[in-house]
């Protein structure tokens, strides 16, 4: 069910179909409405159920989705959808994101975090940010590590001169699960993100 | 008055001693004297006696032969025989002069006197020339023979007896010396007596109260404070000596009398303070031994299957603490150690004290066990309640401000100015609420989160840097220079948790960074104010802290009152748990050339 990179193509001359799926009901409101325009189709779901069955019967480009939700959370969702061999690109909204599922997430390539509240002008940057990455170090990195190529990620960060504080802070949290190998060191990782979690998040430029 | 007695017994032995020599001296010269009387007078009448023989013969021998012969013509001279008759008589005077004699000396002076009689008047009837015949004058030859004889005899007697007299006198002075022996036996014993009386009276006086009082002093050395020494006689230069002591013994005994009542009360109010705490107490000795425990502590003990002694997770910090002889006071609940006692939980802060005497057998170790399960519990809910109160809210405020930012995005429909004036009042309202749950949410996570360190050898250096770096930004935008005053030292590594470091770090630049005027300079220094720590000072050229605030900054949610600058007073608090959980010191110097100074110290790794 993968979209393949032609079909990708495609869509983009379509319209971008955008899954929200949070158990808030103004939330999905206003992400929706937020997202809508001309180009974009947006589709909702309120549990992570119903976003596998979504998922299942129809393509999406990408899926903002919600960490905490009953029966199947977040985590719950993207591993199921990487465990079918589906990689769609994730956005994991959250009001606070455990460093236990931040390392799970990053593991199945999911490294875009929002942090709630979300301003409708982050939604739009985030996606931009993700299906139309600038030849900067820090979107090619998160580029790759959504591939789960985190050895590559590291080398685009590392030939940073002038890293952000949030591509040290990335590069950090990928050379950690690198070189994490035992269970025990998955701890000390846990400890090292837990801190640094919204710095981890994506931000957007401020808009007044 | 023992003076006295001893001047009086020592004045006897003196009196004594002379007067055996007065004695000694007077009777030997009495006697002498008496035996050179006797020997005189005894003597006198032997050589009368003797005399009166030898003139008796010088007459006879003079006058007698004529007898023999015719009767002369002429008659006999009798010139020599008068002078020669008075002699006799004289010598025949002495005799009689020797009075007092016994009836014995009597009767020969009488028979000499008679002698002398019938001797004188046969030459009275020889002078008178009666006898011219032949016959008359044989018979008076040999009358005058016969008388002489007599006389001879007599003075013979005499002699003898006063011989015998002689004799027995010296022996009389025999016996009257051994007398005046006696007598100077008598005295000496006498003296020898006074002698041992007063040793006895010295001993019994002198030595014998140094002694009792040199028991005494034993006695009350070993405590016996009952005893008291007997009252002399009056006078006694011991009772001085006596009464003080008693007043001494009387006195110590008061004071540990009143030493032993204060002990008991202690002792007492101590086992009440003791039983009335609820937590468990374990008195030790030095050497760990169980001294004291309260029934608290007994019934824990016995919970947790040691009874009577300490649990074995508390005897290691006691190892601890003795190694370093050091007190262990945890204030923080979250130190606290855990107990299982029937599959329930309880916490237990340790506080270890030492207690010192001079003498190292007093001192040991008191061990409380302040059970916090329940303030851990209740802790523990606050922020569990904080963080699911603060998330709850914050999810449908999500929404809201969601709604609100698209309404305020005019993107289909227009608002009309009052609308949009209540729109963006209520975000305004609704993003002071998301700040204040933020920091609610950081809170609740630096109170659970500071005692979870990761602690590594860190280079302070980097730290710096990497702070430095991330705020390069934040002081171009106010046109700050942010300095790093390395110096040439080399400092040795931190033990610290390089993100929790960074946190501090990054809370006390921004803050320097907030605080500074448009332009100012920030100064980050390290340096090593003692052998165990590491300081990274941050120096800023604001206003600084208000003299009233400074005491306060390090307190949760506070803000120097006038405060212009946002935040809501966590940062400082976060900084400080950190830092004290990393058992080093956050402080604020003295300000001093218009410059603020905020300084961390890391332990050494």
């Amino acid at each position: 069910m993968s979209p393949s990179p032609e079909r990708r193509e495609s869509l983009v001359q379509d319209k971008l179909r955008v899954l929200v799926v949070d158990d808030e009901p103004t939330l999905r409101l206003g992400f929706a409405y937020a997202l809508s325009s001309k180009n974009t189709v947006v589709e909702t779901a309120p549990t992570g159920r119903h976003a596998l069955e979504r998922i299942e019967n129809s393509p999406f480009d990408i899926m903002i989705l919600d960490l905490r939700m009953p029966e199947l959370d977040g985590i719950g969702v993207i591993e199921a959808l990487r465990g079918a061999g589906n990689e769609i690109p994730i956005i994991l909204c959250s009001a606070a994101l455990s460093p236990n599922a931040a390392l799970r997430a990053i593991r199945h390539g999911v490294v875009d975090f929002l942090l709630k509240p979300v301003r409708p002008v982050d939604l739009r940057q985030i996606i931009e940010f993700i299906l139309r990455p600038e030849k900067r170090p820090l979107p090619l990195a998160m580029k790759a590590a959504r591939r789960r190529q985190t050895e590559e990620a590291i080398q685009i960060l590392e030939s940073d001169s002038t890293p952000s504080r949030q591509a040290a802070y990335w590069l950090c949290v990928f050379r950690s699960i690198r070189d994490a190998t035992a269970d025990e060191d998955a701890s000390l990782l846990e400890e090292k993100v837990r801190t640094s979690m919204s710095i981890l998040a994506f931000n957007a430029p401020t808009v007044s | 008055m023992l003076r006295l007695r001893l001047f009086y017994g020592l004045l006897t032995i003196i009196l004594l001693l002379w007067s055996v020599g007065a004695a000694a001296l007077l009777l030997m010269r009495d006697s002498v004297t008496r035996f050179d009387t006797r020997l005189r007078t005894d003597y006198r009448s032997i050589d009368a006696a003797q005399t009166v023989r030898t003139l008796t013969s010088t007459l006879n021998t003079h006058y007698l032969p004529s007898l023999a012969g015719p009767a002369p013509e002429i008659r006999p001279d009798r010139t020599s025989y008068d002078q020669m008759k008075q002699e006799l008589q004289g010598k025949l005077q002495i005799i009689h002069a020797e009075e007092g004699r016994d009836a014995n000396w009597q009767s020969v002076v009488m028979r000499l006197d008679q002698a002398f009689d019938s001797y004188f008047e046969g030459y009275e009837s020889f002078f008178s020339g009666n006898a011219i015949n032949r016959p008359d004058r044989e018979k008076l030859l040999q009358f005058l023979g016969t008388q002489t004889q007599r006389l001879t005899d007599v003075t013979e007697n005499i002699m003898t007896l006063a011989e015998e007299k002689l004799f027995s006198g010296a022996s009389r002075l025999g016996e009257e010396s051994g007398k005046n022996t006696l007598f100077v036996a008598t005295l000496v014993l006498l003296g020898t007596s006074v002698a041992a009386l007063i040793y006895f009276q010295l001993v019994r006086h002198l030595v014998d109260p140094v002694f009792s009082l040199h028991r005494s002093i034993e006695e009350i050395r070993k405590g016996n404070f009952e005893l008291t020494l007997p009252e002399p006689g009056p006078g006694s230069e011991f009772s001085n000596v006596v009464s003080a002591f008693n007043d001494m013994a009387a006195e110590l005994k008061v004071r540990r009398g009143e030493s032993d009542e204060s002990l008991t009360r202690a002792n007492m109010v101590n086992r009440a303070i003791l039983e009335a705490i609820p937590s468990p107490v374990f008195v030790l000795s030095n050497d760990t031994g169980i001294v004291q425990i309260n029934p608290a502590a007994e019934e824990l003990s016995e919970r947790l299957g040691v009874t009577g002694r300490l649990p074995l997770k508390i005897q290691r910090i006691l190892d601890e603490c003795r190694e370093n002889s050091a007190h262990f006071l945890p204030e923080d609940p979250r130190e606290a150690l855990l107990f299982r006692i029937h599959e329930e939980e309880f916490y237990y802060l340790p506080r270890i004290f030492r207690f010192d005497s001079e003498n190292s057998s007093q001192s040991g170790w008191a061990v409380l066990l302040h059970n916090v399960s329940r303030i851990r519990w209740l802790d523990d809910m606050k922020t569990n309640l904080l963080s699911t109160v603060s998330h709850e809210i914050k999810t449908p405020l999500t929404g809201i401000r969601m709604v609100l930012h698209l309404l305020l995005e005019e993107r289909s429909n227009h608002l009309d100015e009052m609308q949009k004036v209540m729109v963006a009042s209520a975000n305004d309202d609704c993003e002071r609420l998301l700040v204040t749950l933020n920091s609610l949410l950081d809170l609740s996570r630096a109170e659970s989160g500071a005692t979870h360190l990761v602690r590594v050898p860190v280079v302070m250096k980097s730290s710096v840097a990497r702070t430095a770096h991330l705020y390069r930004g934040a002081a171009m935008a106010k046109d700050i220079e942010v300095r790093i005053d390395e110096g040439d030292e080399d400092f040795p590594e931190v033990l610290a948790d390089p993100i929790r470091l960074d946190e501090v770090l990054n809370n006390l630049v921004s803050n320097a960074i907030k605080h500074s005027p448009q332009g100012g300079k920030i100064i980050i220094r390290q340096c090593k104010p003692d052998a165990e720590h590491l300081r990274v000072s941050v120096i800023d050229e604001g206003p600084g802290v208000p003299e009233g605030s400074q005491s306060r900054i390090f307190e949760r949610f506070y803000r120097a009152p006038g405060q212009k600058v946002d935040g809501v007073g966590l940062g400082l608090f976060i900084s400080r748990e950190i830092i004290r959980a990393h058992e080093g010191r956050i402080g604020l110097r003295e300000r001093k050339d218009q410059l603020t100074e905020f300084y961390i110290d890391v332990p050494i790794a």
